[in-house]
């Protein structure tokens, strides 16, 4: 994911949202086709959630709201409490599918608007639920919602976990999966991103036809992935996976680590999203106290003496300024992990060879160490066969430059175009280089904005001008 | 280009809102890029009584980039420009949050009207008087308030014309008008009587 597409994004998706807007204007005299209440608004779009994605401070925005909102050149803030963070989260597939289930026709509408959006822009957001758009899945889904009306609470039990597996479940070979299989595929920990909640989808379409008004949400569709009880106080980690905050523990002098998926959460102890505690709270009070009841009787006073000790485990703001001084580890502006969601990528950077989406594939040197079959946080089509290279991030003139023209600009639009050219500019640079055999093909086939490396002996040759330039940077 | 559709669904609230907060914000043309927004002045503050008119322009970034917003009405007050009007304040700036709404900014505009930060001075003039003299910038503020953004204020090119259309003096026409605070009949009845 690089920042030089960002913008471009936007525009074109806002272009998109004022076409809608003028329709909306136009059947105005209706009322709107469903409501839903102020703690599921997007607090950027100001829409219902789409793709929601749960932030370390617990805090929630769209996929592409967060996104557009993050600063890809050092670390961003929450857009509600300023909570630095580093890491683009997962999208948090139990909030979309508990979406999808209450407001249906609502979120469908979302989900149209956001896809012509993405249409447009070219770059999309993770699918979960193909087999929504594909007629002879649905038809399966259908029937296997209504086959499994009996069995519906018992199978859902599992639905959650079982939904993180995309591909081994194929429901379409198998419509009646036992609870046995289904078990078996929640704990076989596949960490694909692709999930076709089948069951879900099933017991959605049956309520969609059938009773309109039973839109609620289900213990079954709240359930923590570690205890299988109904969330108490639940806390989203990096990868979007939903825990109790009393069932999430990081070992001792360890990276804390998702259990279901295996990985890394970045950010230290979550803190419990508030939306989703007072949702549990209002809709299941006697199973939510029940719950408070048997975890005070526990007395887990561990949790709030680690939540503390764990909290401040974020990447520290010298990190960003050091490599601009030239005495950190790499920083690469612009260019966000497709695994952990780590933006700008700290350290080395890995790229796909092999991917052919524009948005590109790039992964940090922790997750290109981990064997995990990954999938793109922008639906890349990533194959675990694809081979990596090692891009060195920009050189400190060049990043300068872009710090200089972002900030004198008032506009981000110009502050892209400046970094189009910035790029273009690198790219010559790049051409210019003897020992640059290999990059210098790459303006021919890759968009110039998506070029933000130039070889590290740009650096090294700038070196004795650094300081200087750090000066003019400051005086202009 | 903006998010055109999050600023509509901002005016619908801010509309809904009105009574308890008094912000207005209405588009100035059809493309919802350029806004004017009204504050009321702040009680127990110098601005009291007032309505401000602000100048609002929606960069394309919106809402990831800060609204522009300016003062049209003149307003005395160490942050705000008694010349251009313009606003230092840093959720404008850098501070700015894509959660923070047209409505939200236009609050924290009026909360600086009722807290100046003299220290962080928008206009010098202003921020020395303030501070070394401050009775005399209460008065001076007042009377902004009373010349400027009073109801009675708008429009008094418009009253002058009109009265001067009638045969009066110009000049005796502002000094008039100013002495019966704006009315324009009760300044029709002074002046025919004189």
């Amino acid at each position: 994911m690089e920042k030089g597409k960002k913008i471009h994004v936007n525009n074109e998706e806002t272009l998109f949202k004022t076409q809608e807007e003028e329709e909306k204007r136009e059947g105005n005299d209706g009322p709107p086709p469903e409501e839903f209440p102020d703690e599921f608004q997007c607090c950027v779009c100001l829409d219902l959630l789409y793709k929601p994605v749960v932030l370390a401070c617990g805090h929630m925005s769209c996929f592409w709201c967060v996104y557009s909102a993050m600063n890809h050149f050092h670390e961003s803030n929450c857009p509600i409490c300023r909570c630095p963070f580093n890491h683009f989260p997962s999208v948090c597939q139990l909030l979309h599918f508990l979406l999808l289930k209450l407001y249906p026709i609502a979120y469908k509408k979302r989900e149209r608007q956001v896809q012509e959006e993405e249409k447009t822009a070219g770059h999309f957001s993770p699918q979960f639920d193909k087999s929504l758009f594909e007629p002879q899945l649905r038809d399966t889904s259908d029937n296997l919602g209504n086959n499994r009306t009996l069995s519906h609470l018992q199978t859902d039990l599992h639905s959650e976990s079982c939904s993180k597996d995309g591909e081994s479940s194929s429901f379409k070979d198998s419509p009646k999966p036992t609870m046995h299989d289904e078990i078996n595929l929640a704990t076989s920990l596949s960490s694909s991103e692709h999930a076709a909640n089948v069951p879900n989808q099933g017991s959605n379409s049956r309520n969609d036809s059938e009773h309109r008004d039973q839109k609620k949400a289900s213990v079954t569709d709240l359930l923590c992935v570690a205890c299988n009880k109904l969330l108490f106080r639940p806390v989203v980690l990096n990868c979007g996976h939903v825990y109790c905050e009393s069932c999430f523990v990081i070992p001792k002098d360890e990276i804390a680590k998702c259990q279901v998926c295996q990985s890394l959460h970045p950010n230290g102890f979550p803190s419990v999203c508030l939306i989703v505690d007072h949702f549990l709270e209002e809709q299941f009070p006697e199973e939510y106290s029940e719950r408070r009841a048997t975890l005070l009787k526990e007395n887990n006073c561990s949790t709030q003496a680690q939540r503390f000790a764990n909290r401040a485990t974020a990447i520290s703001t010298d990190v960003y300024s050091s490599w601009f001084f030239g005495n950190g580890p790499k920083v690469h502006v612009g260019v966000g992990c497709d695994y952990c969601g780590m933006s700008p990528i700290i350290g080395e950077r890995y790229k796909c060879k092999d991917c052919v989406e524009k948005i590109g594939f790039d992964l940090c040197e922790s997750c290109y160490k981990a064997p995990v079959q990954i999938v793109g946080r922008f639906n890349q089509q990533h194959k675990p066969e694809h081979e990596f290279e090692i891009v060195p991030p920009l050189s400190i003139s060049d990043f300068i430059f872009r710090m200089n023209s972002e900030q004198s600009d008032e506009e981000g639009s110009d502050a892209a175009e400046h970094m189009d050219d910035a790029s273009q500019v690198t790219t010559l640079e790049v051409g210019v280089q003897p020992d640059q055999g290999d990059e210098s093909q790459e303006p021919e086939d890759i968009s110039p904005s998506l070029i933000l490396s130039v070889d590290v002996s740009l650096d090294q040759e700038d070196d004795s001008d650094d300081p200087s330039d750090n000066n003019s940077s400051h005086l202009t | 280009m903006i998010d055109f559709a999050r600023v509509q669904k901002e005016l619908q609230e801010c509309s809904k809102e009105i009574d308890t907060s008094g912000i207005r914000v209405s588009p100035k043309s059809d493309n919802l890029a350029r806004l004017t927004g009204i504050i009321p002045g702040p009680l127990g503050t110098p601005y009291e009584g007032g309505s401000f008119e602000i100048d609002i322009t929606l960069p394309d970034g919106y809402p990831f980039e800060p609204p522009k917003m300016k003062f049209v009405t003149k307003v005395w007050h160490p942050n705000i420009s008694s010349q251009s009007g313009a606003i230092c304040l840093d959720i404008l700036k850098d501070q700015w949050s894509p959660a923070l709404t047209l409505k939200t900014a236009l609050l924290s505009v009026q909360a600086l009207l009722s807290a100046p930060e003299p220290d962080d001075p928008q206009d010098a003039v202003v921020a020395q008087q303030y501070l070394r003299e401050y009775q005399t910038f209460v008065g001076t503020a007042r009377y902004w308030t009373e010349s400027f953004a009073k109801a009675s204020s708008l429009g008094v090119e418009e009253k002058v014309q009109r009265l001067v259309e009638m045969g009066f003096a110009d000049s005796l026409v502002r000094s008039t008008l100013e002495a019966v605070g704006g009315d324009e009949n009760l300044a029709l009845e002074k002046l025919l009587s004189s």
